[in-house]
């Protein structure tokens, strides 16, 4: 079986934000819950990075050790998921989580929660595949139909990669050799990203040779 | 830099002998020497900067001395921070050592209570029950008293449930049946939780005259409460061990209650580092109470003669009195506030509810 995994690549990640509207929209999402989000690093200075986050999968999930009644699970393609027919809202899996994943929709007063909400990887729930029910409760289930998440999929500059952890580590891999060239030229890795040395690179780096 | 001195080491040792050893050391030398000549390589390597943003990125994103906070369009408390490292602390602390030596300790203790009763067995009063009374307690008294206590338990085995439900309960209930007792368990929590405020201000105000530390309360202590050497030692009307209990319960009450508030309530901008914190300290504490309570409730039912008495009717017997309040007995007798029996029956038999205690029975306490 696969190892579903999300990676963010920073270099090329532009703040967007459509992974986080594009989730929003296929999944349906409670009021108030964002499943992914774009985080920006020294905004607005050099070196200003983003970063799109949601729940990682873990393989070790801080909020499958920490659920009081037991409620979240792994798949076998080592997608996070969790059964809200049992789910309590008491908040653990939030203070464990160390991504800020799971949220509540406030259930009633005084900020009480709901039942936790997270990213499914578009994997949906317990429930019976593609059923109405399942939809309802945990949103789209891509992942039976044979699709990766939509976040990733939809992704314009490909920064957001989902899928076999294997995979995904390969695409990765050859990203940065392949910025390796510009980032010794100029220190940038987004401009002349290719294989191959860059103009204006003689007597800078053995690589001619 | 070997590879090419090595032929030349080889033309040399052609012409001389004593070359040739010096040959045959250098060859020694390189072929022992394998992997320094791997970390000169790779020294060589590291000679040329190579700036890697993505590395710098996440090295500062994951510090474990941190968060980092970066910003987001997507609005909540702490939805800039990308990783929270105490969530692992968190966990660590819940399953590695909250779970397995709260449940040592409340076994533990249980166990202490059941050996200390088998060894001391109940504690008689001397003297044997008199049919003169003493009034101790009014009925507002009791009725704070039943209030907080039975509110204490409550959350007391809600949050019990929530912490060993999965462990203990899930195998024999059953995941869907657990999930109801403890959806009920956290809403009970959540709502009795306040209430618990109400009922320990109630009790501090009423009680907290007498729970002051005076004179003769150390001896009591280095006496052991009377454990140690023999015969009970004088107090008034409460003993130094009643007034730590009163203490610890203000205390760790302010404590659990502080916490209890930032973690019902999330709706002040309280981040996950204060919740964690904050569960953290409110599971410490709870679990001293509980501790403590164990010991309260088991000196005041099983393990003392007389000692319920003044908190379900109201008056003690003046034998008990004399001898776990000496102190405070006396005052009342020298004021003529002993009742009899049968006065007691009258009292509270014809008074349905509201009776009329004697005047100043309880000030005597001060």
């Amino acid at each position: 079986m696969a190892r579903m995994k999300f990676y963010c690549d920073a270099e090329r990640c532009i703040e967007c934000n459509a992974c986080v509207t594009a989730c929003k929209n296929e999944n349906e999402v409670p009021w108030g819950v964002n499943r992914r989000r774009v985080v920006t690093i020294k905004d607005g200075e050099p070196g200003e990075r983003s970063l799109s986050v949601a729940c990682m999968h873990c393989s070790d999930a801080p909020c499958i050790a920490v659920c009081p009644v037991d409620c979240i699970y792994d798949t076998l393609d080592g997608v996070v998921l969790h059964n809200k027919d049992i789910c309590i809202g008491c908040g653990y899996c939030f203070y464990a989580c160390p991504f800020g994943a799971p949220q509540f929709p406030q259930e009633g007063a005084f900020g009480s929660r709901g039942k936790m909400d997270k990213c499914t990887f578009c994997a949906g729930g317990p429930e019976e595949d593609l059923s109405a029910e399942e939809r309802r409760k945990y949103g789209s289930n891509r992942l039976a139909e044979g699709k990766l998440p939509l976040c990733a999929e939809m992704c314009s500059t490909k920064a957001l990669l989902a899928g076999d952890a294997n995979v995904i580590a390969d695409i990765y891999r050859e990203r940065v050799i392949n910025r390796g060239a510009s980032v010794l030229n100029r220190g940038v890795s987004y401009q002349n990203a290719a294989f191959r040395a860059s103009r204006g690179m003689e007597g800078k780096s053995s690589m001619k040779k | 830099m070997g590879r090419v001195l090595f032929p030349q080491n080889v033309a040399d040792a052609m012409k001389g002998g004593w070359l040739f050893l010096l040959c045959v050391l250098m060859l020694l030398l390189l072929v022992t020497s394998t992997a320094a000549i791997g970390a000169e390589t790779a020294e060589q390597a590291q000679a040329i900067p190579v700036p890697n943003p993505s590395a710098d990125l996440w090295r500062e994103v994951r510090q474990r001395d941190g968060i980092v906070v970066g910003k987001t369009q997507v609005a909540g408390v702490d939805s800039g921070a990308l990783i929270n490292p105490y969530g692992e602390t968190w966990r660590n602390f819940r399953m590695q050592q909250l779970i397995p030596y709260s449940g040592y300790l409340l076994v533990g203790m249980l166990l202490l209570l059941l050996l200390f009763f088998a060894i001391r067995g109940k504690v008689k009063v001397n003297a044997g029950m008199s049919d003169k009374k003493l009034f101790r307690y009014s009925l507002y008294e009791r009725m704070i008293h039943w209030f907080i206590a039975s509110v204490f338990l409550f959350l007391a085995l809600t949050g019990l449930i929530l912490l060993f439900g999965r462990s203990l309960l899930i195998p024999w209930v059953g995941q869907e049946l657990f999930s109801l007792l403890a959806s009920a368990s956290k809403e009970g929590h959540n709502l009795f939780g306040p209430v618990f405020v109400v009922a320990l201000l109630l009790i501090f105000i009423r009680f907290v005259r007498r729970n002051i530390y005076q004179r003769g309360d150390l001896t009591w202590l280095l006496k052991g409460g009377g454990i140690i050497g023999k015969g009970h030692v004088p107090s008034n009307f409460f003993n130094m061990g009643e007034k730590s209990m009163f203490w610890l319960l203000v205390l760790l009450g302010i404590v659990i209650i502080g916490s209890g508030l930032i973690l019902v309530f999330p709706l002040f901008g309280q981040t996950r580092v204060t919740m964690e914190l904050a569960h953290l300290s409110h599971a410490i504490t709870t679990l001293l109470m509980i501790l403590v309570i164990m010991g309260h409730i088991y000196i005041g039912s099983v393990g003392m003669e007389g000692a319920l008495d003044g908190m379900t009717t109201g008056y003690c017997d003046l034998n008990w009195a004399r001898e776990h309040h000496a102190q405070w007995a006396e005052r009342c007798e020298q004021e003529g506030q002993v009742v009899s029996e049968a006065e007691v029956s009258r009292l509270r038999g014809e008074s349905s509810g509201g009776h009329i205690p004697p005047a100043g029975a309880q000030e005597s306490g001060q």
